[in-house]
């Protein structure tokens, strides 16, 4: 038993803060805003924690939780900043042409980050200092964090930002007739996403000892909306449910060897295909009698 | 029920292990890239580690011992290679571990091995930082500071002519961003002008504009730092745009993998090596044999230093377990004094005579300058010594 | 700039521009008519430059599970070529049959045919990697027969621009396949149709039209061409592993937007401006070549989101 802990403890926590990436980008599609701009953000998050903690505060030994937390918080801001800045002009865009223009803005900011002095290059940042003992530990701070967010997105969705979010995403046009601002909310749930993504890419420095260009990228953008759509992209669970389930199956499917992601390429088409909802559908939660959820069904966007 | 689920978190969060006795035969794992596009390294790394195991074994393994070697994949990225090590380390109980592949991924997992005490023998990460990860870190792939200016002072030699130097180098690429730092500091130090530094990524694959750019300045030495598919289609474009001067390709050109995408033009470009397939040793003779039989090629350098690590780990067990037998050890003991003995060993290995630093760092006695020369059909070619 | 350096750097444009074309066009053919992004034409691309590969009677050198073998004939290029894309134009109507086609027939989310097609894309170049392995393959440098200089020369002897034959074969094929596709789409009966189906598919139906059989033809057109491309790619730059094709993915979507999403000489279009905006970076901001693509992506989009050549109103599904 303590086997399986010590061996999967890293992969446990990595499910949890690929969860958080995956809800990072449901939250500008519960406004029908196809966005794949987490990585980005996610990647800023981390360098933030990693040029601070290696470069602007020197520490010995364990590094002090509350600098965790500061540089969480700054990676969010700084996030959200940007977005702001991004999103204003890009969320004019529509379906397939905002993501296009989100992977873009993931690729730029890539080749800069390879550029600059303070994030190392190519070799990137190393040498990250870490707050817990373990990578099990994590769980102490990321699992509440998790919970949170999904708490958060849970009331969201019922709320009265949470209904202006369907409204759009159901029929724009509509919305903005019923004297709802378009701009402003497809903007708010851009800035949310990219909060949470910057926040998550301060802990991943850490969790991962070292950071670099390869954390955001285009690849990374993909798998994160395979996430949401094979989790189901119709209720926060789906994304959870998504970055859990993806995460974890190549290392489920580990004892195949060379075979592994053959059988995992195999595996998401299935998923696709049979499950075309996603794993979880707002209608099985509402059977289970668990929470109301509204069953509207939004429309497809590519 | 509930005590048994959480005893053993209590005792993973705070870092309490069971004794536990070593398995036979005597696991070593290797973790290296067997996917995504890092794999073309990683394969010729396993096939390395493969023909040790081969013939080690053939040997009578750790003096009667048997031995076995576990192979997780890293994949090409961070949270791949912790997993890996993970895996390695609490579910096959290794005594030690060699990888994995990229530098950036030893900079996450390596650390990780050195938390649990598990000995590490980078095969082929050359950035600058990786031994002083932890003690339990060492490598047996020499950083690119000691090996690449051997090859612009071959280059001076065949041309002492030589005033103008381009130089390319693969910007997303850890190692040839170092390795490009040398080779223009290098190139300074020998009294040549750097006239312009060309970058590109190790997904390209057309040069045009870099290659015109550099030629329009008349260089008269070309330093190439990459790896096979974009360093060889790099020489090739060069040579076919009407480049005539010398070709200086960095470590990352160091294989066979390079001579079918640059063909006849490969020839002539001098290689800075830390491994030559001719280098003299019995041993280097016998591993050569070995690969030559199976795969018809000259074994490339990623497969010579994964023999190597496994070598090195094999025979400070061998060591060890002379003063005391190693299967009736502990394990987090023999690791502790696998790690120590790793360090103090010396090893007759197919890269020549080697040793580590206490901080883990190789100690090469030689390094190489090799002139490719291609064959007439174009497609096979060889490294020639220089000197 | 200097007159030189212009043509210099407007061949050079080209010649890159030209690879990206190839491969857009299969890519912005599914668009067209499903509305899809389908990210294993990249794996297309790579499995079509392997059998062409094999089918010249190349042996194989990797350490994949057919380590050293190859077929026992060796069929001329051209002809290998021809039929290696007709193999990846096969594969194109399997990966139909077998995923896409059931997708549809779920009425699922049409943006779980991009996570499809991501699974395609794992399988494939893994299946590839498992087989073949992960080593470089090349084509004899003299695959296109001695006429073919390596190298033509635009300049003076003093100031030589030269430009590689196998680039002027590539983009010589792209504009012949532009042509042919442009007019097979609108002056044939099935281009009628195929435009039918990509207007409305239902409509195109309830008109009589077998939307299934078109939208299966679009499958092996694209399979065909990505194939034809991966080949001429191969022959310019070898196969750099399965993954040699699944690297031109990302810039091929800037390529396809850029020149209107669905739109076919719009992905010519579009792959030429990205290669000539490439090629114009001045030497100093070498490092940022690699971001121009999708800055000129992202400032296109938000000025002129239907294109170059796009048409205003694009409605996919």
């Amino acid at each position: 038993m303590d086997t399986f802990f010590s061996t999967y403890g890293f992969l446990m926590v990595q499910m949890m803060l690929q969860a958080l990436l995956g809800l990072s980008l449901y939250f500008p599609m519960m406004a029908g805003q196809l966005s794949l701009a987490s990585p980005g953000f996610y990647a800023l998050g981390g360098y933030i924690a990693a040029v601070i903690s290696t470069k602007v505060v020197v520490t010995q030994g364990m590094y002090p939780f509350h600098l965790l937390l500061l540089e969480i918080l700054l990676g969010a801001m700084a996030s959200g900043v940007l977005a702001l800045l991004v999103g204003i002009p890009a969320l004019r865009l529509k379906g397939i042409y905002l993501a296009l223009a989100t992977i873009a803005f993931v690729e730029i900011l890539r080749v800069v980050s390879l550029n600059l002095d303070i994030t190392g290059g190519a070799v990137g940042i190393f040498g990250i200092p870490q707050p817990f003992a373990n990578p099990l530990s994590y769980a102490l701070l990321v699992l509440p964090l998790l919970i949170l967010v999904a708490w958060f997105a849970a009331r969201l969705e019922r709320s009265r930002v949470g209904r202006a979010f369907t409204a759009i995403r159901e029929d724009e046009l509509a919305a903005d007739a019923m004297g709802i601002n378009p701009t402003y909310y497809k903007v708010l749930a851009f800035v949310i996403g990219a909060m949470v993504a910057g926040g998550i890419g301060a802990i991943s420095a850490h969790f991962l000892n070292t950071w670099n260009a390869r954390q955001g990228t285009f690849d990374a953008a993909i798998n994160v909306l395979a996430y949401v759509l094979i989790g189901g992209s119709r209720t926060f669970w789906g994304a959870i449910v998504g970055g859990f389930a993806l995460t974890a199956l190549p290392e489920i499917l580990r004892p195949l060897g060379d075979l592994r992601l053959i059988v995992n390429g195999l595996l998401l088409v299935i998923g696709a295909i049979y499950l075309p909802q996603g794993l979880i559908r707002p209608a099985w939660l509402a059977a289970l009698g668990k929470r109301k959820v509204a069953l509207v069904q939004p429309k497809g966007e590519l | 029920m509930k005590k048994q689920m959480y005893l053993p978190v209590a005792a993973v969060l705070l870092g309490i292990v069971a004794a536990q006795k070593t398995a036979t035969p005597i696991p070593i794992g290797v973790s290296v890239a067997q996917t995504s596009n890092t794999a073309l390294l990683g394969k010729e790394q396993v096939i390395g580690a493969q023909i040790a195991e081969e013939f080690y074994n053939g040997r009578g393994g750790i003096n009667g011992t048997a031995f076995k070697l576990f192979f997780e994949d890293t994949g090409g990225d961070e949270a791949g290679a912790i997993n890996a090590f993970q895996t390695q380390i609490n579910k096959n109980r290794v005594v030690a571990i060699v990888g994995p592949t990229l530098s950036q991924q030893a900079f996450a997992a390596d650390k990780i091995a050195d938390a649990a005490k598990v000995p590490v023998i980078g095969p082929s990460n050359t950035a600058r930082g990786i031994p002083q990860i932890g003690d339990f870190v060492a490598r047996v792939s020499a950083p690119v500071a000691i090996v690449a200016p051997n090859s612009v002072r071959a280059a001076l030699k065949i041309n002492p002519s030589m005033k103008k130097a381009a130089v390319f180098y693969a910007q997303n690429d850890a190692f040839a961003t170092s390795e490009t730092g040398t080779f223009q500091e290098t190139a300074k130090a020998q009294g040549l002008e750097v006239v312009t530094v060309q970058k590109f990524q190790t997904t390209d694959s057309d040069f045009t504009s870099q290659v015109s750019a550099a030629l329009a300045l008349k260089p008269d030495l070309a330093i190439v730092s990459g790896l096979a598919a974009d360093g060889g289609n790099l020489v090739k474009q060069l040579r076919i745009a009407g480049y005539k001067g010398v070709i200086i390709g960095g470590n990352g050109l160091n294989t066979a993998n390079m001579f079918p995408v640059c063909q006849q033009y490969c020839d002539g470009v001098l290689i800075a090596q830390a491994y030559a397939p001719t280098a003299p040793g019995a041993l280097n003779a016998a591993f050569r044999t070995v690969y030559k039989n199976k795969y018809r090629k000259e074994p490339p350098q990623f497969t010579a230093q994964a023999f190597t690590a496994v070598q090195v780990i094999v025979e400070a067990l061998r060591t060890l377990d002379k003063k005391s037998k190693v299967a009736d050890m502990e394990l987090a003991d023999l690791r502790i004094k696998l790690n120590a003995q790793i360090l103090i060993g010396k090893y007759n290995t197919p890269l020549g005579e080697i040793t580590f630093d206490k901080e883990g760092e190789v100690q090469q006695k030689n390094f190489y300058v090799a002139q490719i020369k291609m064959n007439p059909d174009g497609k096979t070619g060889s490294f020639e010594f220089l000197k | 700039m200097e007159l030189g350096t212009f043509i210099q750097s407007l061949l050079n444009g080209l010649s890159i521009g030209s690879v990206y074309a190839i491969f857009a066009l299969g890519y912005t053919l599914i668009f067209s008519i499903l509305g899809i992004i389908n990210f294993a034409h990249g794996a297309v691309f790579t499995l079509g430059a392997y059998f062409t590969y094999f089918l010249i009677g190349g042996v194989n050198n990797g350490t994949g599970v057919l380590t050293n073998l190859g077929l026992p004939f060796g069929l001329p290029f051209v002809l290998a070529t021809l039929l290696g894309s007709l193999l990846a134009g096969g594969v194109g109507v399997i990966l139909d049959r077998m995923a896409f086609r059931p997708l549809r027939a779920r009425g699922a989310d049409p943006l779980l045919a991009l996570v499809l097609s991501l699974g395609l894309a794992l399988l494939l170049v893994n299946l590839a990697q498992y087989l073949i392995g992960a080593e470089i393959l090349s084509f004899p440098s003299n695959v296109y027969g001695d006429w073919l200089p390596p190298a033509i020369n635009f300049g003076s002897t003093e100031n030589p621009i030269p430009v590689r034959g196998v680039q002027i074969i590539i983009f010589t094929v792209s504009m012949f396949v532009v042509v042919i596709l442009t007019l097979l789409i609108n002056r044939t009966k099935i281009g009628k149709a195929l435009r039918a189906v990509a207007e409305n598919a239902t409509t195109a139906n309830l008109l009589g039209i077998s939307t299934e059989r078109f939208i299966l033809f679009t499958f092996f057109l694209s399979g065909f061409l990505g194939g034809l491309a991966g080949t001429l790619v191969a022959t310019s730059f070898s196969i750099s592993g399965p993954y040699f094709g699944v690297t031109y993915g990302l810039k091929g979507l800037a390529v396809i937007v850029l020149g209107g999403l669905g739109d076919i000489p719009g992905a010519v279009v579009g792959g030429l401006v990205i290669g000539l905006a490439e090629a114009f970076v001045p030497g100093d901001f070498s490092a940022y070549k690699e971001a121009v693509a999708f800055a000129l992506l992202f400032v296109i989009l938000l000025v002129r989101p239907q294109g170059l050549l796009g048409r205003k109103v694009i409605q996919k599904v």
